[in-house]
């Protein structure tokens, strides 16, 4: 930009001094800053829309892709919209400061479950008439009680949901321990999988998403507890909990070392680093994209309790006081139409919270996933577990309980019952201060506060 | 001459003859280190942009490769078009540019006077005033963010432009502040004292003397200025919904993209950073210069 201007003064007056260049530079920056200013003091548009669109403020589809293909979806809800996808924290603080101020600019937001908590009842509009209007969907009993935060009106709309599931390459499937069903494994089964593919490759192909942005906290709290002990929160430190860390342990040995590295797991599976991985269905869909002959989608294990699995729901909520509800409420209801959601489904991988028939010709990855989590679901001895409820502004710190036992007791060996013990504590301490009530797979008694066993 | 001519053949036969080498080996030696470090420092610099831009001009395939190679093997600008062509990309580009203009505008228009005070008068507490000065960076912006935002709702500023170069005024001025004072202690007190016995005003004396002096340091101090204001993520993340600027519209987004659109994106972060800093890389050395006397 600055640099017709430089070479036109400099042919223009001779010689070339430090000085001449770093005046015409400052002169052509400042009339560079000054005149898109006067045509346009707030900026330009960076959502795809004017003035006067609804604005929907989210968590989920940041991943410019992601977000590209949900504004292609938009279009078809009928509604004005711009979609503004944010990280976690800016989505908060952006939230706070508006609700605080007042003034919500926000018509719309869109978040996981554990990212609407927090705002949840006082700070959300009762939504119960849209959930009354909807009622014909289909919805899922346990999703639609935890839009009630414990109320009898409704604060969210279930928007869609995913889980986690096994992965593997088609390579690995000839190392399946023999009388194996690949569909129904068991924990013990994996463990023997895992060490047969290590053998056979000279090197682990077992691979877990244990990077700083990974998920790996879910696959313990959603996966090996209830799994192994038929809880989460309650069995934290039990008898089981102990045979399930040594497990880990055993898994952790046949484990990919740069594990500790990955956060989606799609990609060293594409690569070929890894051949069987678990992690969530949005990290693992692009896996196949390139061979959709060479991958398997299968539900996760199941331990002496049962098939633990965990769904992860996201939910459409409105802020308290925000401008033209009617027109949100419009929205979230086209959003919650089944040809949307299997849109949804069919270009960003999660899958519908109402009741949709889903479509043969999706893309590979989907397909195969599609099949693993209605797998997972149906299974005689599937055991739902939930991500922490209630927890409100707590909920990452418990996450953290669980990610630092993996540290200690995996990564660098401490001892399981001491390590289990100490971090119980902490667990209990988070929990008091919520206050918060048991949730599944620990029975939950209403008005009782949870307690580590 | 004749000196010469005999010691010539001398040492030519005798190489250390009754001269002590030693300092000049050494000297040669650590000369040589200074290049060895200096070929490491570049190479510790340059190869992750080398890998970024390898990265970025490769097809998926060859990047979902195992291992990778690191010689160019299909060259393919397809993600980064596809990244350039994605909503908001490009407005975002140009909304960085004005803030980061705006704010190199604003920060030297407000912080060059202020250093120049600073440099010239001697006032009770100037010492921890300059400390003083610094404590607005200590706090981190997470801590701010909310209150900010709030503050910028209800003046009716939020989601503009102008909010975000004000933010990163407030951010910018202590270091203008500062690196300025530090330049004008380095211009001479006795030129400008020269130019007001011969007549000139302290504004004219500032502008005809102190000020040309002053300006390659003043260049590179808002150099500084605006890469922080291109890099700063979160207060514009926060401060806008839908006039965002680049960082804080594919630096939040591009940790959870695949591997590919990260590459583009940082691609796309790496060169106007580059280029800028090729463009004042002297000023840069002038700053530092002056600073470190």
């Amino acid at each position: 930009m600055t640099v017709p201007v430089v070479t036109s003064q400099i042919s223009a007056r001779q010689p070339l001094s430090r000085r001449s260049l770093l005046r015409s530079g400052l002169t052509a920056g400042v009339a560079g800053a000054l005149a898109p200013l006067v045509s346009a003091c707030g900026g330009f548009g960076t959502s795809g829309g004017g003035s006067g669109k609804l604005v929907f403020l989210s968590t989920q589809f940041n991943p410019i892709e992601e977000g590209q293909r949900f504004r292609e979806i938009l279009t078809k809800a009928g509604v004005d919209t711009q979609y503004v996808p944010m990280d976690t924290g800016p989505f908060a603080a952006r939230l706070n400061a508006e609700l605080q101020a007042g003034k919500p600019t926000v018509n719309v937001i869109g978040g996981l479950y554990g990212q609407l908590a927090p705002f949840a009842p006082g700070r959300l509009e009762d939504l119960s008439d849209v959930a009354a209007r909807l009622s014909g969907r289909g919805y899922d009993r346990e999703v639609l009680d935890l839009a009630k935060f414990g109320t009898d009106r409704t604060y969210f709309i279930p928007w869609m949901q995913a889980t986690f599931i096994l992965a593997a390459s088609k390579k690995a499937l000839e190392h399946l321990p023999s009388g194996a069903d690949v569909n129904k494994l068991t924990y013990d089964q994996l463990l023997a999988w895992a060490k047969a593919a290590r053998s056979a490759n000279g090197k682990p192909v077992f691979g877990l998403p244990a990077g700083p942005k990974g998920l790996l906290h879910r696959f313990l709290e959603g996966y090996l507890y209830p799994s192994f002990t038929g809880g989460q929160i309650t069995t934290f430190r039990s008898d089981d909990a102990v045979r399930m860390w040594e497990y880990l342990r055993e898994l952790w040995s046949v484990t990919v070392r740069a594990s500790t590295n990955f956060e989606f797991m799609q990609e060293p599976l594409a690569s070929g680093q890894v051949q069987i991985a678990w992690d969530h269905v949005a990290r693992l869909t692009e896996a196949p994209t390139n061979t959709p002959d060479g991958f398997v989608m299968v539900p996760a294990p199941s331990g002496p309790k049962g098939r633990g699995y965990m769904p992860v729901v996201a939910g459409l909520a409105i802020p308290k006081g925000a401008p033209r509800q009617d027109e949100a409420k419009k929205l979230i209801e086209a959003l919650s139409r089944p040809d949307i959601q299997v849109d949804v489904l069919r270009k960003n991988a999660f899958f519908p919270a109402v009741k949709a028939s889903i479509p043969a010709d999706l893309p590979p990855g989907i397909r195969l996933e599609a099949g693993a989590v209605t797998a997972q679901q149906g299974a005689s001895d599937a055991l739902l577990s939930l991500a922490p409820v209630g927890m409100g502004a707590r909920d990452g710190e418990l996450d953290t309980v669980f990610k630092n036992a993996f540290t200690r007791i995996v990564l660098d060996g401490e001892d399981i019952r001491r390590t289990l013990d100490r971090q119980a504590k902490e667990l209990q301490r988070l929990l008091d201060e919520a206050k918060a009530p048991c949730w599944r797979p620990d029975a939950a008694v209403a008005g009782q506060q949870c307690k580590v066993a | 001459m004749t000196a010469a001519g005999t010691a010539a053949p001398d040492r030519a036969a005798a190489p250390d003859a009754g001269v002590d080498r030693a300092p000049l080996a050494r000297r040669r030696r650590n000369r040589m280190l200074v290049q060895v470090a200096c070929l490491a420092i570049t190479a510790f610099m340059a190869a992750p942009m080398y890998l970024i831009t390898l990265a970025a001009f490769s097809t998926r395939e060859s990047l979902n490769a195992f291992p990778k190679s690191f010689a160019p093997a299909d060259v393919s600008t397809e993600t980064l078009r596809s990244f350039l062509g994605a909503t908001g990309v490009v407005p975002s580009f140009l909304n960085s540019l004005v803030v980061g203009l705006l704010t190199l505008v604003l920060s030297v228009a407000i912080g060059t006077p202020a250093g120049y005070a600073l440099a010239r008068h001697v006032f009770a507490g100037r010492d921890a005033y300059q400390l003083f000065l610094l404590f607005t960076r200590a706090l981190p912006i997470v801590v701010l963010s909310v209150p900010l935002a709030r503050f910028f709702i209800t003046a009716g500023l939020s989601d503009t432009v102008l909010a975000v170069a004000l933010l990163h005024t407030a951010l910018a001025l202590p270091t203008t502040v500062l690196i300025t004072a530090s330049i004008f202690t380095a211009v001479p007190r006795d030129l400008e004292e020269a130019a007001l016995v011969f007549g000139c005003t302290r504004a004219s004396a500032f502008r005809q003397v102190v000020a040309p002096l002053a300006l390659p340091g003043i260049a590179a101090a808002s150099l500084f200025t605006f890469v922080l204001s291109w890099n700063e993520v979160l207060g514009a993340a926060v401060l806008t919904l839908t006039n965002r600027t680049l960082p804080a519209q594919v630096l939040g987004s591009l940790q959870w993209s695949p591997l590919p659109y990260r590459f583009a994106g940082g691609f796309a972060l790496l060169v106007p950073a580059l280029i800028f800093i090729f463009v004042m890389r002297r000023y840069l050395l002038n700053m530092w210069g002056t600073t470190l006397r």
